[in-house]
């Protein structure tokens, strides 16, 4: 069944007096717990689209459904909690908080949800753990290599367990090996732990974990093909 | 969550060391000046009205021209007045009344070896003797030489003299003087006493308003008994003040309120001034000293908010990204308003913690000076008074500066649109 479902989708932009519009009427449905790679030239609309998958933006037009709840017609408190309990976040530049060490940093959206400091520093353990990096949870992330870091980020975007994990280029700032396991990371979510993962990007090499690719161009979709095919 | 925010909080503070020291800076100059001047100006009220307490006790009160109130404690003494001391220790209440008058009198002493007299125009004090036995916190501790002895009840035709105005007279103890008053009436007095010498270290050690009622600063008075100047002068105009005991179980502001209104009926122009109402001017003008401190201290204070919205603007733009991710991580608008307003809070609160112990430390360094130096009142101590309400106050206060100067970047903070925010570089 799906989990995310968009239906002719618009977004507009104001750019000084000009509107752009970077979704046109776009369809997609992303299901429960495959990966899905969104590729696309630049200005294709990529980074619209997942803001608005990770209940960041609301659309201009169209209903943009997460289980039954439309994003389009929520209100912002809505959205945060949408943001906070069932999406996960992974950033190209990583985003981690420079005065927090990683443990604290994967417990920054425990922190919102209110869980108790006890719970708190069980989860973020184990999760750092979970991601190697059980001997670094002391280190602020300017101690710590590009794959170290993005390995706390995935940590952070899997501390409420949310059902989505949104990663916007997770591999752009990192070199090909180090890419790769964070990639093997991200597979290995969806197939033990059930997770959905969005994975936005324009590196073929990255799509090839995926079990469908979507390419955008102008803001439609222009295919959609089963496999991580490049 | 509240110490979860402070934490984070803290921890962006303490990232910044530098920034955040000299905001911290900023407003902890201000709370110095506003802690150090209030506490110096306690200390000064407390000092003042512990020595008006320690000469009137709860007791007593002083009648002075009425025209001279405002003047201050010592007002009493430039305007003579008249008045009925008999009536007086008649009011209901009054234990004993004790009045000083002064008069200049013409004086003539014993012959030198070629038989001259010295004569001439003196100061003649009449003291009740009960200056010198029931109000010795005023006049101060007065020695005659030995051989001598003070006024005692029932005492008429007797005279004290300074020690000097004795050596130009020529007398001691037991010998006499003529004394001329108005019109015909002279009296020979005899010589009971002569006040010792005045001492360097004496006076020195006696301070405070009592130094005001001492009758040997001139060294050429001639003190003769309250009693006596009747003969010389007539019924008393010319009274300098007059200090009234009340009875055990009277209200002392009632008794007054009765014996000026008394004395004032019987054509006198007096005032009756207790410890409550010298108490209550010293008050007004703290009051008022401590008025003018708040202004200009306010003054440095908005200086110093000025510069925590500085910061906190600063902090904001720099932070944009991070807004950004904690609102894409799940923190609501009030969580970044909360986290940056406890962060602005947190400046004030440490401004108002280094400003409150280096304000303190200036007082309590100043008046030590001062009482090294003998500054005050005539080598008075002045007290160090630490009041823990203007403490707590101002910690409230410098935390609540802090975030009222933060809530408009804050404000900004929290309403950051979470995509433009992660987009900002």
């Amino acid at each position: 069944m799906s989990l995310l479902q968009l239906s002719g989708v618009t977004k507009d932009y104001q750019l000084g007096k000009t509107t752009v519009r970077a979704l046109r009427g776009l369809d997609l449905d992303v299901r429960a717990g495959e990966i899905i790679a969104i590729m696309g030239p630049s200005g294709s609309g990529k980074s619209t689209l997942m803001h608005i998958l990770g209940a960041l933006d609301r659309p201009t037009d169209g209903q943009a459904l997460i289980d039954a709840d439309d994003i389009a017609e929520m209100k912002e408190r809505h959205l945060v909690t949408v943001r906070g309990k069932r999406i996960g976040f992974v950033f190209q530049t990583f985003n981690l908080i420079q005065t927090l060490t990683a443990q604290r940093n994967v417990e920054l959206p425990m922190i919102f949800q209110g869980v108790s400091a006890g719970e708190r520093h069980r989860r973020a353990s184990a999760l750092l753990d979970k991601v190697g990096l059980g001997d670094r949870v002391k280190h602020r992330p300017n101690e710590l290599s590009g794959g170290e870091r993005q390995r706390v980020a995935i940590a952070r975007a899997l501390a409420n367990d949310p059902e989505i994990i949104l990663a916007d280029e997770p591999t752009g700032n990192l070199d090909t090996e180090t890419g790769n396991a964070i990639l093997a990371l991200l597979k290995d979510l969806s197939v033990q732990d059930g997770k959905t993962v969005i994975l936005v990007t324009h590196d073929p090499e990255a799509a090839v974990i995926a079990d469908r690719t979507v390419r955008l161009r102008d803001g439609c979709v222009e295919s959609d093909s089963a496999g991580g095919v490049a | 969550m509240f110490f979860e925010f402070l934490r984070l909080a803290g921890q962006s503070i303490v990232h910044r060391k530098l920034r955040s020291w000299l905001t911290v800076i900023g407003v902890f100059i201000g709370i110095a000046a506003v802690v150090g001047l209030i506490t110096l100006g306690l200390g000064f009220e407390k000092t003042v009205n512990d020595q008006v307490a320690g000469i009137f006790g709860v007791d007593t009160f002083v009648v002075a021209n009425a025209n001279a109130m405002g003047g201050g404690p010592h007002g009493g003494s430039a305007d003579e007045y008249a008045l009925d001391l008999a009536l007086l220790n008649s009011v209901e209440g009054v234990k004993v009344a004790a009045a000083l008058r002064e008069r200049t009198g013409f004086i003539q002493g014993q012959p030198d070896e070629n038989g001259d007299r010295l004569q001439g125009f003196l100061p003649v004090l009449g003291l009740s003797p009960e200056l010198l036995t029931d109000f010795e916190s005023f006049t101060g501790e007065m020695n005659v030489m030995p051989g001598g002895r003070l006024f005692e009840p029932g005492d008429v035709e007797v005279a004290i003299l300074d020690y000097e105005i004795s050596q130009r007279l020529r007398v001691d103890v037991g010998d006499t003087i003529l004394v001329a008053g108005d019109g015909s009436n002279e009296l020979n007095l005899t010589i009971i006493g002569i006040m010792a010498p005045p001492d360097e270290e004496a006076s020195d050690s006696d301070g405070g308003f009592g130094a005001a009622f001492s009758a040997s600063s001139e060294g050429d008075t001639i003190s003769v008994p309250y009693d006596t100047m009747d003969l010389l002068w007539g019924p008393a105009d010319d009274v300098l003040v007059t200090l009234v005991r009340t009875e055990a179980g009277f209200d002392v502001d009632e008794v007054a309120d009765r014996a000026e209104e008394l004395l004032n009926d019987q054509g006198s122009e007096i005032t009756a001034i207790t410890y409550g109402d010298i108490s209550e001017q010293i008050g007004q003008f703290t009051n008022i000293a401590n008025a003018i401190l708040a202004g200009i201290a306010g003054i440095s204070l908005v200086v110093g908010a000025v510069g925590v919205m500085n910061t906190m603007f600063t902090s904001v733009l720099e932070r944009t990204k991070e807004i950004g991710v904690m609102k894409a991580v799940g923190a609501k608008n009030s969580h970044v308003l909360s986290i940056f307003l406890i962060e602005s809070g947190l400046m004030g609160f440490v401004g108002g913690l280094v400003g409150s112990a280096v304000g303190l430390g200036f007082a309590i360094i100043a008046t030590k000076l001062i009482n090294a130096a003998g500054l005050f009142m005539g080598n008075v101590d002045m007290a160090i008074v630490i009041s823990p309400g203007l403490l707590a106050y101002t910690l409230l206060g410098a935390f609540a500066l802090g975030a009222v100067a933060g809530f408009f970047p804050a404000l900004r903070a929290s309403r950051l649109p979470v995509v433009d925010a992660l987009r900002y570089e």
